[in-house]
């Protein structure tokens, strides 16, 4: 993932967005499709389009969900929409996948998403495998995302796109116990947008500790990705990992050098760098890295990189 | 009958530009088919009212007056061609050229190919989204529609309309404004957020200027300043409904109606709000959005019945440029403006079963003037 989007797939399967009622096109088989409930921007409410949904397609063979634009006319909270899918979970015995918030920035800016706490999922599924989370902390308004510590045994994928992570949602994760999880991704994005998260809150997961199957970390977005590079370059979770991502944030040459200079990156098969500022020197040791040790290193440029640049302006690729 | 009933082909006339690529690009078309060049009446002899003459049977078609600093200099009043502000005046001078050219073409018996009552409705935004209203064309709501919409002095009227229609989202477009000059995609939220996107710059003096980059402007202040200096010319709000996207970027449709058909059509994509060339927007790709509409249970097919239907508003102008927006989702469509002079496309050849394949869009028109003449005269043979 490069930035905000609707996903054409999810969790393996092609994203359906729910047929109005009425459209009368014939269904793919209900465990075969990543079910996409939208609200569009005229249509039903979303307890309207949900009882549609569980009235068309038959829940119990559900394994993935993708919940887009929710509100009707104003911005809403999600947290009616999470109350309402964990207090149907019953239904859903097959749930493994779960995306909150597809919405892109035509329908509702990232920053602006009304979110809530969304731990309520986590508990109502214990099978769930593959949790994504759109939106963040917006630092003006009261509906913010929010997560409390879970142990939960399932969840091999997680992954919060946000143009402002709030710290506290970073130690959550920390304080969490995870012991499936493989993949995790998490975009910090901008103080602005409310993402304050800092590295130290980020120490549970550079150890690795709680995280053994951990093989694939995304610390993202982010405008300490300086920092964050200097503490991976000697973070004990590096060894497990074979992916790592220091992509789309604020990262020039003091992280970059760090990262080279540090512990061994030659057993990853992949390290995301992508939006940049690095200066040519430092890239070039990155493409020796990957032509020498056979690591896949994605070195495309931020698009507003201009090195002659005095104010050494520096922006992470998703805030508002 | 009509006068270009006689034997022979139609002799055509310009009102354009000399040497400009619009008029030039038309002339390749004429002379493509055949024909005689086309007489080229000089937007600026009509302007500085040297008498403008046409001859009896001919078929006279009008072109931008743009891209031309000396009649753009008359047009606007002003030497400035990057600022935004004095649309209004534009309009007036515009429209009242158009009608001296209707006037001359009236007593020489010319015929015109775009009608001057049409010029005056598609370059009046707020006149032009109530004619497609009434017409039953999908338009985005609007609280300006129409002679008898709200008027806009200012941003509190602005801020007033938004809240008393319930659209938190809304494009502010000059009435009379061509190409995103001017306008502003305005969000707002609870807590009093607010952030708009927009080309416009305002120097220090407070005027404002078209730029070639889209900025955000994340406070009322700066956005009312913008609102206000445009107000005076009049201002058209429409609910800023949410596009489809692709890989992150909006697309929207430009597609030119010709007679009635829709004959060809271009994507553009931009991850900003607008989609303008111009402004960072780039060429996208039809068949993926023809796939995308048709994957997501919409028709491809109405897409295109909606644009005819657009132009049909317009029945006695032979050829517009309708911006079709694809709601997000893919099933559903609204037409954003309709243009008098949208067929700027070069090299872009028709749509498979649109009878324009192989022609560009100037061409085509050529051809479909060809066609009307070879019917005028069969319908006048006894």
């Amino acid at each position: 993932m490069t930035g905000i989007d609707h996903p054409c797939s999810f969790h393996d399967m092609p994203v359906l967005t729910l047929p109005e009622p009425g459209d009368e096109r014939p269904l793919p088989p209900a465990d075969a499709t990543a079910w996409r409930l939208d609200c569009g921007w005229d249509g039903l409410d979303f307890a309207a389009v949900w009882k549609h949904f569980l009235e068309t397609v038959d829940p119990a063979r559900v394994r993935a969900l993708v919940i887009g634009h929710w509100w009707h006319g104003n911005y809403s909270s999600l947290a009616p929409v999470v109350e309402l899918i964990a207090s149907d979970a019953a239904r859903f015995p097959a749930l493994r996948a779960l995306f909150l918030a597809d919405v892109v920035s035509e329908e509702c800016e990232v920053s602006w998403l009304q979110m809530c706490d969304i731990t309520p999922v986590l508990r109502a599924f214990p099978l769930l495998e593959e949790l994504v989370v759109r939106g963040g902390g917006s630092g003006l308004s009261e509906e913010t995302l929010e997560l409390h510590p879970v142990r939960h045994e399932a969840l091999k994928t997680l992954r919060f796109e946000s143009g402002g992570l709030p710290g506290r949602v970073v130690r959550a994760i920390g304080a969490s116990e995870l012991p499936a999880l493989e993949r995790l991704e998490l975009w910090f994005g901008s103080q602005w947008y409310g993402g304050d998260a800092t590295v130290a809150d980020m120490a549970p997961l550079l150890s690795g500790g709680g995280l053994p199957r951990l093989r694939h970390l995304g610390l993202q977005n982010s405008e300490i990705q300086d920092e964050i590079a200097v503490a991976v370059a000697s973070a004990p979770v590096v060894a497990q990992l074979e992916f790592l991502a220091l992509s789309m944030g604020t990262l020039s040459d003091a992280g970059g050098l760090a990262l080279l200079e540090g512990q061994p990156l030659t057993h990853l098969s992949g390290l995301d760098l992508h939006h940049h500022y690095l200066g040519d020197e430092v890239m070039e040791r990155f493409r020796e890295l990957s032509e020498r040790d056979d690591v896949h290193v994605d070195l495309a440029e931020a698009d507003d990189w201009d090195p002659e640049d005095e104010d050494d302006s520096r922006y992470v690729a998703v805030s508002e | 009958m009509s006068p270009s009933a006689s034997n022979g082909p139609p002799r055509l006339a310009v009102v354009g530009n000399p040497g400009s690529r619009r008029v030039s690009l038309f002339q390749d078309a004429v002379a493509a088919a055949g024909l005689p060049e086309a007489r080229t009446v000089p937007w600026v002899d009509v302007l500085r009212g040297g008498g403008v003459r046409f001859l009896a049977g001919e078929t006279v078609r009008i072109e931008s007056p743009g891209e031309h600093a000396e009649v753009d200099r008359l047009l606007r009043g002003a030497d400035e061609p990057t600022r935004v502000e004095g649309s209004a005046l534009w309009y007036a001078r515009f429209t009242a050229a158009v009608r001296e050219v209707a006037r001359a073409a009236r007593e020489a018996g010319a015929h015109l190919l775009d009608a001057p009552a049409d010029i005056a409705v598609l370059f009046d935004k707020r006149l032009c989204h109530g004619v497609l209203d009434a017409a039953g064309v999908p338009v985005p709501a609007s609280p300006t529609s129409g002679p008898a919409g709200a008027p806009v002095r200012g941003w509190d009227d602005v801020r007033d309309l938004m809240a008393a229609h319930r659209t938190p989202r809304v494009f502010v477009k000059p009435a009379h404004g061509s190409s995103a000059s001017g306008v502003l995609a305005v969000e707002t939220a609870g807590g009093g957020r607010i952030r708009a996107a927009t080309s416009v710059e305002r120097d220090p003096a407070g005027r404002l200027y078209n730029s070639l980059r889209v900025r955000r402007c994340t406070t009322e202040r700066e956005i009312a300043a913008v609102v206000d200096a445009l107000a005076p010319d009049g201002l058209h709000i429409e609910r800023w409904l949410p596009k489809a996207t692709r890989r992150g970027r909006a697309a929207d449709l430009r597609v030119v109606v010709v007679a009635g058909r829709a004959t060809h059509a271009v994507v553009r994509t931009s991850a900003s709000p607008m989609t303008n060339l111009h402004l960072g927007g780039a060429r996208g790709d039809l068949a993926e959005v023809r796939a995308a509409v048709e994957a997501a249970g919409g028709s491809w097919g109405e897409a295109l019945a909606i644009c005819e239907r657009a132009a049909a508003a317009f029945p006695d102008t032979l050829c517009v440029g309708v911006d079709l927006l694809p709601l997000a989702g893919w099933r559903r469509f609204a037409v954003g403006e309709v243009n008098a002079f949208g067929d700027l496309l070069p090299r872009l050849t028709g749509l498979p079963g649109s009878g324009a394949e192989g022609l560009d869009t100037y061409a085509a028109q050529v051809a479909a003037v060809l066609e009307r003449a070879r019917n005028d005269r069969v319908s006048t043979t006894p």
